[in-house]
């Protein structure tokens, strides 16, 4: 179907109640809202009724254990509410100096972590949308890092890069190149830069799958066209395939800025927010007051002043990328 | 072929059936014991499914056990209890047990048939530890207790024509510095620094009372600031840092585990860590390259006092089925088979001490411990084993925790001691 002939049977669908059949509209209406109602009960159940409950959380003061006083009832299950305290802790976690240092440290990350998983995401992208012998064997190899979890990559990585029996340091040892193993974790900020690569190695293969999509749906005309007026590669790349990859370049923006913010588990693994506080980020942080220290208040609080900076973000790169970007009709 | 008859085939029913019963000894009672859920974090599970299964068929019992990892184990209890669910017998660390107590969930046993009888067979310091915080409750009986040890690798020392361990902090440096410029070793040191709570923390508290000094005073306050052994404690450890004696990715080891699995290389020469990580170093040859027996134990040098723990089997106080309970609880932490039939298991399968001194005392013990550590160093090292009151208070966890940086910033020599110390002492003030 035409644009313009999507476009012309618009006026005839919203003049369908004047002809009498609004009352069938709209029992088709319910018909299909309860159709969708189970899947929409399981969201609420599932998604939103823990999201809203825990930022009601972060604004009282729970004790799993002392779980009496008001409460409401959820399918059967008693849901306690706990004492409201307001701001309370959200003014004690913004009091902390570990919270602004996690979150400088969260900034960094992110941010590193954006623009490497960008680069070379993009990069492998270009090379993998090239025609060359093994092309489809190389595009599925470029799925294992991300196909794996995150334990096991962590694990890896420490086989790796590891003082005593990383496998790194055993190479470069045997060619001569270090007489004394480097300790890639020993201080704060090659620990930090070695989480964002790690995570790096982790996530740019679905950026790239993301890229490649884009890039396969780009028309050869511009291609074609572009070459007609002389454009070279670089050319082609600036003024043909950027801009066309600016809903997927949206997209791998804010996923790889959510994942950023949310890693936690490579933390886990690798680190433990060490040495001292060098690699504790907000997700560690959050994680650790929630469930070392049991403050669920303040531990919310600082997980929803991730969600905010989260939302803030896309909302940038949505000014910044999608705003002015018209899609083909 | 012969044709059985009717009448034949069921005498011989009856005599099968009569003999199966015969086999068995007695009937078994008619009533069962009710169901009764038992939780822990992993550890061995196997060797704790073994041993309920055990039970279940010695005492005609339903325990039904289930294993959740450590990480989310204490959470994952709470978050269950808030949902109303009853777990009848629960691991519980020594950090959580008073928390636990104080809010109703778990119970004191002191009411409880047989706990007198425990009581008396229990080591004070430990007896101590199980105790509320007011000292008067028993919060439940022990699953095992340790501490730390100082471990040396012999050969290495023999190789380096070191006749005996270090027996002062600066013997145990001047070693360390020799096998590092006669380039035996290049880190020789492996304190259990790791940022986990089994690590950096237990180590400083340790340290501290082999210099003499106390952590916390009768009121459990931070006292380190004010106390001479912990900024010397805290100097040599920069000192061992700053002269690259250690390996200095052990401050984001993840666990105890993975620092004494350093050890198994045969590449330190020390190593100070919990007691039973020893069983795996000297005792486990397909693991280790210093075993069998090559590892050993040494006393702790300076005053000989370590840091030393106890945790337990805790009740539910919520419980349907307090009998049956009880009954596993004993089981488990005490002597109901009058053969201590669990904690036997844990000192020959993994290392786990207990505090009932008596069990020492048996062939089987120690036949078993002669394979890995001098029993008798150890019993000697337990005499010197201090515990704290501190971690009964509701801010402990998150000192804890949190003071790891501040210890890891003095080690890296990112904070002078003084400063870390006084710190440390903010730090428990601010959270009390």
């Amino acid at each position: 179907m035409s644009a313009d002939h999507a476009r012309s049977t618009i006026p005839d669908r919203i003049a369908a109640p004047r002809l009498g059949l609004g009352s069938i509209r709209l029992s088709e209406a319910w018909f299909a809202f309860a159709l969708v109602l189970p899947a929409l009960g399981g969201i609420f159940v599932v998604v939103l009724f823990p999201l809203l409950y825990s930022l009601w959380l972060s604004f009282t003061d729970v004790n799993l254990l002392r779980a009496g006083g008001p409460a409401i009832e959820l399918f059967g299950v008693r849901v306690p509410l706990f004492r409201w305290i307001g701001l309370q802790n959200y003014a004690r976690i913004l009091a902390d100096p570990l919270y602004w240092s996690s979150l400088w440290r969260t900034v960094y990350f992110v941010l590193a972590f954006v623009v490497e998983a960008v680069l070379v995401g993009l990069g492998m992208a270009l090379v993998l949308n090239e025609r060359f012998v093994g092309r489809p064997l190389m595009r599925s190899c470029l799925l294992i890092p991300w196909s794996l979890s995150r334990v096991v990559v962590g694990l890896l990585w420490i086989g790796i890069l590891d003082f005593e029996f990383g496998a790194l340091n055993g190479v470069l040892h045997n060619l001569g190149l270090i007489d004394r193993s480097i300790a890639f974790f020993k201080d704060g900020w090659s620990a930090l830069n070695v989480l964002v690569s790690v995570y790096m190695w982790n996530q740019a293969p679905f950026a790239s799958l993301l890229f490649l999509a884009g890039m396969q749906s780009i028309s050869e005309d511009l291609y074609s066209a572009a070459e007609v007026d002389g454009a070279g590669y670089w050319q082609r790349l600036r003024y043909v395939t950027l801009p066309a990859l600016r809903p997927i370049m949206f997209l791998v923006l804010v996923l790889a800025t959510v994942n950023g913010f949310l890693m936690l588990d490579l933390i886990y693994v690798l680190t433990m927010g060490g040495p001292a506080n060098d690699t504790t980020t907000l997700s560690w942080l959050g994680f650790q007051t929630t469930f070392a220290f049991f403050k669920f208040g303040p531990g919310t609080a600082i997980l929803y002043t991730l969600t905010a900076l989260c939302l803030l973000l896309a909302f940038i790169y949505h000014r910044l990328i999608l705003a002015r970007f018209e899609p083909e009709a | 072929m012969t044709p059985i008859s009717r009448r034949t085939f069921l005498r011989n029913a009856g005599v099968l059936g009569a003999s199966a019963v015969l086999a068995e000894g007695l009937p078994r009672p008619a009533r069962a014991d009710k169901p009764v859920s038992f939780s822990g974090w992993v550890f061995k599970p196997d060797t704790v499914n073994d041993y309920v299964k055990l039970y279940n068929q010695k005492y005609n019992a339903q325990v039904k056990y289930e294993a959740i990892p450590w990480a989310q184990y204490h959470p994952t209890m709470e978050t269950r209890a808030l949902a109303g669910e009853i777990v009848d017998v629960m691991y519980c660390n020594h950090n959580n047990r008073e928390r636990w107590y104080e809010n109703g969930l778990i119970r004191p046993v002191d009411d409880l048939p047989g706990t007198d009888e425990l009581k008396k067979k229990m080591t004070p310091a430990n007896l101590d530890s199980l105790k509320s915080k007011d000292g008067t409750k028993l919060l439940g009986l022990p699953y095992f207790t340790s501490l730390f040890i100082l471990i040396y690798n012999e050969p290495m020392l023999q190789q380096a024509g070191i006749k005996a361990p270090a027996k002062s902090w600066d013997e145990l440096v001047e070693h360390c510095t020799k096998l590092k410029r006669d380039k035996v070793s290049d880190t020789p040191f492996l304190p259990n620094w790791n940022n986990s709570p089994s690590g950096v923390m237990p180590q400083f508290m340790t340290d501290c009372f082999s210099e003499g000094a106390n952590v916390f005073d009768a009121k459990n306050r931070v006292i380190v600031d004010q106390e001479p052994g912990a900024a010397k404690a805290m100097e040599r450890w920069q000192k061992v840092y700053k002269a690259d004696l250690v390996n200095p990715e052990v401050l984001t080891k993840t666990s105890s585990t993975d620092t004494h699995r350093l050890f198994w290389t045969g590449r330190y020469a020390y190593h100070t860590n919990h007691s039973y990580y020893l069983k795996t170093i000297a005792g486990e040859p397909e693991n280790s390259k210093l075993a069998p027996r090559k590892a050993k134990m040494a006393m702790y040098p300076g005053t000989g006092n370590t840091y030393m723990w106890t945790d337990s089997y805790t009740v539910n106080a919520k419980t349907k089925v307090l009998d049956d309970a009880w009954k596993l609880t004993r089981f488990l932490g005490g002597n109901l088979q009058g053969d201590w039939y669990v904690q036997r298991q844990w000192c020959l399968i993994a290392g786990l001490d207990n505090p009932y001194p008596e069990m020492y005392e048996h062939p089987e013990i120690i036949q078993s411990y002669d394979r890995w550590i001098d029993l008798k160093l150890l019993r000697e090292q337990y005499k010197k084993g201090k515990v704290i009151g501190a971690y009964k208070e509701p801010w402990y966890g998150e000192y804890d925790t949190k003071a790891v940086a501040t210890v890891q910033n003095m080690i890296r020599g990112t904070i002078t001691v003084p400063k870390g110390l006084k710190d440390l002492a903010a730090l428990q003030k601010s959270l009390a």
